[in-house]
Formats: C-alpha cells, sequence, structure tokens
C-alpha cells in the first residue's frame, strides 16, 4: 500500500527582477505520511504554509520534487481530477482551479472517487457558536474513513493549541521555507522555533 | 425512505465548489434545521432544493418521486414552499391581497374586469384562512406596509403557505428580528408544525435548538454534524459556547 502522502525534495522558488533574477522566496519540504490521520500545521505569516497546501493539491507547480499522493503524482494527473485527490479548503468555502501546460488527455487518471487528502486552511475557531465541535468531530469522521487531513491554525488564543492538541496526531512546523515534521505536540511545544513563535500563548498554557 | 430526500447534490459555480456530495433527509411532520457559518452554502442549498439551482450532480425525491431538474414552477406546484432571506412582498397592496395573489385558485381563475377579486369570496374566505394560520386575519385589509417587521415575516410565511405545500422551507426566518418578535416567530412554527413539514435554515442557534426534531450542520459546501438537538448539543466545545451556557441556564 502506497503512504498516504509523499512530499519528495519539494521546492517551490520564487524570483523577481530583471535582468538578474533575484530569489525572493524558497520553499523546501521533504516528508511523508504513511497512514490516514489528522496533522496539525502552523507557522508563521509568509512562512509558505498556503503555498505548499497549493502544492500537495496540483493547483501550483513546483520548481523541483513530487507529491504524491496514494502512489499518484499529483502534478501528472487530469487538471479536473486532482480534487479527487487532494483538496484545498479556505475558511468557509472551497476553490478549485488548476492549470497544466499539458492537456487532460496527456495526463494520468485520477483513480479515487473522493478526495483522500483534506487540507483546511486556517478555518475560523471562535468559542462562541459551538461550530469548533462540529468541524472536530468531521475531521475525526475523515479521518476515520481512510482520509488524512491538514489542519492548519494561526494560534493567537490559547484554546487553539487545545484543539491541537486535542485533535492532531502529528505536526508540521512551517518557517521561511523551512518545513519540519513533528512527532507530537510535546515535540512541537519544545521545538525552538516554534517555541518563540508561540512566546506568550505557551506560558498562558501553563498559567 | 424520507419524505424529502436529497442525495450526493454536488455544485458549482466556476472554479468555486459550493455544495460538495451534500445528502439530505427530511421527514413528515418534523421540523428540520440547517445551520452552519456564513458562505458555508446554506442559501445556495435551498436553492438547489426548490428548483431555483439545477444541481451539477445529484438526485433530489419529494415523496419518492424524483423532483431534480423539475422548474421551480412545477416543484412548487408539487407541494415544495418556500420563503426567502430578503422578503418579497407587494407594499401597496392590503395583506389579504399578498396571499390572495399566491393562492393556486387565484391563477386558475378566469379574467374579469367585471367583479374585482375582493368580491369573489371563496378566494376572500381561503386567503382569511391563511392568514387566520399565521395571526394575520385581525390585519387583513390593512396595507402590508402598516405591518411590523415580524409580522411582515409572518404574512410572507403565509405567501408561502397559500399555494397548500406539503412541505414549507424556511430560510433565515429570524433574521432582522428583535427578541419579542422571534419569540413570536417561534409561536407560529410550533403552530405550523401540526400541520407543516418544516425546514429552516437558521443563524439563531437557540432559535433552532428549541424547535427542530434534527438538524444538519453545513460548512465548505458539505454535511460536517447531524443529528438531534440533545445529540449536537453533547459536544464538549458545544457546551464551552455561549449556546452551550444558554442551554444550560
Amino acid at each position: 500500500m502506497a503512504p498516504m502522502l509523499e512530499v519528495d525534495r519539494l521546492t517551490k522558488v520564487y524570483r523577481r527582477g530583471w535582468p538578474a533574477a533575484r530569489e525572493t522566496f524558497r520553499l523546501e519540504a521533504d516528508f511523508r505520511v504513511e497512514e490516514p490521520g489528522i496533522v496539525g500545521m502552523m507557522g508563521p505569516n509568509g512562512s509558505g504554509k498556503t503555498t505548499l497546501f497549493e502544492l500537495i493539491t496540483g493547483s501550483n507547480s513546483p520548481t523541483s520534487g513530487t507529491v504524491r499522493v496514494q502512489g499518484r503524482d499529483i502534478h501528472r494527473v487530469r487538471t479536473d481530477e486532482r480534487d479527487r485527490l487532494a483538496i484545498h479548503y479556505h475558511q468557509s468555502y472551497q476553490v478549485r482551479h488548476f492549470s497544466s501546460l499539458y492537456p487532460n488527455a496527456l495526463l494520468e487518471r485520477a483513480g479515487s472517487a473522493y478526495p483522500m487528502v483534506h487540507l483546511f486552511d486556517e478555518p475560523q475557531f471562535n468559542t462562541q457558536d459551538g461550530y469548533i465541535g462540529f468541524m472536530l468531530d468531521f475531521f475525526r469522521r475523515l479521518s476515520g474513513e481512510g482520509r488524512l487531513v491538514f489542519l492548519c491554525v494561526h494560534p493567537n488564543e490559547r484554546f487553539h493549541l487545545e484543539i491541537l492538541e486535542e485533535i492532531c496526531e502529528r505536526f508540521i512546523f512551517v518557517q521561511k521555507g523551512t518545513v519540519t515534521p513533528i512527532a507530537d505536540f510535546d515535540g512541537l511545544v519544545a521545538h525552538e522555533p516554534c517555541r518563540t513563535y508561540l512566546g506568550g500563548l505557551l506560558t498562558e498554557r501553563a498559567a | 425512505m424520507a419524505f424529502f430526500e436529497a442525495r450526493n447534490l454536488h455544485k458549482r459555480f466556476g472554479s468555486r465548489v459550493v455544495l460538495e456530495n451534500i445528502s439530505l433527509a427530511f421527514e413528515r411532520g418534523q421540523v428540520s434545521g440547517i445551520m452552519g457559518p456564513n458562505g458555508a452554502g446554506k442559501t445556495t442549498c435551498f436553492h438547489v432544493l426548490t428548483g431555483l439551482h439545477q444541481p451539477d450532480r445529484g438526485e433530489i425525491e419529494l415523496e419518492g418521486k424524483s423532483i431534480s431538474g423539475l422548474s421551480p414552477q412545477r416543484i412548487a406546484t408539487l407541494g415544495v414552499s418556500r420563503s426567502f432571506q430578503i422578503m418579497n412582498l407587494f407594499d401597496d397592496s392590503v395583506v389579504i391581497e399578498n396571499v390572495m395573489l399566491a393562492l393556486p385558485e387565484f391563477r386558475t381563475r378566469r379574467l374579469s374586469f367585471l367583479g374585482g377579486v375582493f368580491d369573489d369570496t371563496k378566494l376572500v374566505d381561503a386567503a382569511t384562512d391563511v392568514l387566520d394560520q399565521v395571526g394575520l386575519a385581525a390585519r387583513a385589509w390593512e396595507k402590508a406596509t402598516s405591518l411590523s417587521y415580524g409580522e411582515r415575516r409572518a404574512l410572507e410565511i403565509g405567501v408561502a403557505l397559500a399555494a397548500r405545500p406539503k412541505i414549507l422551507f424556511l430560510d433565515e426566518p429570524t433574521s432582522g428580528l428583535g427578541s419579542e418578535a422571534t419569540r413570536n416567530l417561534a409561536a407560529l412554527v410550533r403552530r405550523l408544525r401540526e400541520h407543516y413539514t418544516i425546514v429552516m435554515i437558521e443563524h439563531d442557534m437557540r432559535f433552532l435548538f428549541e424547535l427542530a426534531d434534527r438538524i444538519s450542520v453545513i460548512h465548505w459546501g458539505q454535511v460536517i454534524a447531524e443529528g438531534t438537538p440533545a445529540e449536537l448539543q453533547a459536544n464538549k466545545w458545544v457546551r464551552r459556547s455561549a449556546l452551550g451556557e444558554a442551554a444550560l441556564a
């Protein structure tokens, strides 16, 4: 059985300027997730989280490297079927926009009827209305049905960390284009760049 | 087989996915609730269920018969009636006239320039009966503009009932209402549930949890949770929310 997700020596480089283009941003990622489950993702604004999501869903092309969802190279799958492998959820809606240099006729079929990887980009969590509970149950249901869920949270309140601790089995920390997989919540809050990023929230949590 | 059933509905507008594989079932005689954050796809879902939008894929059935692909008018004559978030009333007309115009017998009535509609006692009686159901019989001959906001909402429900539906869809009935008007509306829904199957989209969770037999939570164009109010309220995060506090109070 192929791993749920393999991100293999993936890079995305943005350059600007002419005639001598200067590198403005570089994202590098190399990790794999074998089993279905829920992965928490965190990192400062502009660190490359959304770019990584776009590369995983195949809506953005890598400079080099590959993304395989259950063994299928997402960037070689027909653009109209990529969402059968991975989908990117924005705060309350979903957008599908794909482009490829090649026509669909030259690309591969998805081989799946329902998306295997679900990427949630900063869902709005607020404790007032109770939707958090329904969203967390939905993530658990997807994971229970054999899907892989990524939950990207930008924690600015203590309960955001509670959510991550409650529901995520493993983590990914992204900073300045560097993607670091972390085994568990204790490892996450012990990771020095993450401690700096969370700052006051950690001490508040201990209090 | 539920009274009204939708299976695997998909709807996109361009690259925007509004409904993804939504299945819903509404039982006869029950009040079913639909809730979800802004932009989650609730109103589009109503538009698809009542035929205003065609789904890209999926099946819709009323009493076991497919209504997918039928026009909104055809679906309405089969017994599906709805209200809208933005009220559609004829302000210059009197209250009863708004209901009369929506009666099926008004549409089949032969055009007559001699007798006015108000001389047609059958029509007037039928409309009065509807107004009685929504508590507006005493206001029948006043201009629609003289009604309070809450009464206008009740009149709009009356207009939907004039078609004598089997199932009534209400899109955010409490929107814009104050607490007293919301209480009156809750009492109205309690009376109507004796005779109609009701489906409501509602933002006011307290209102919905009080009235609905079952609730579906829609987010990201999908049903993310479903259950009775008690089942949904058992969730730890719901208990921690303002809603949970209200339920415990």
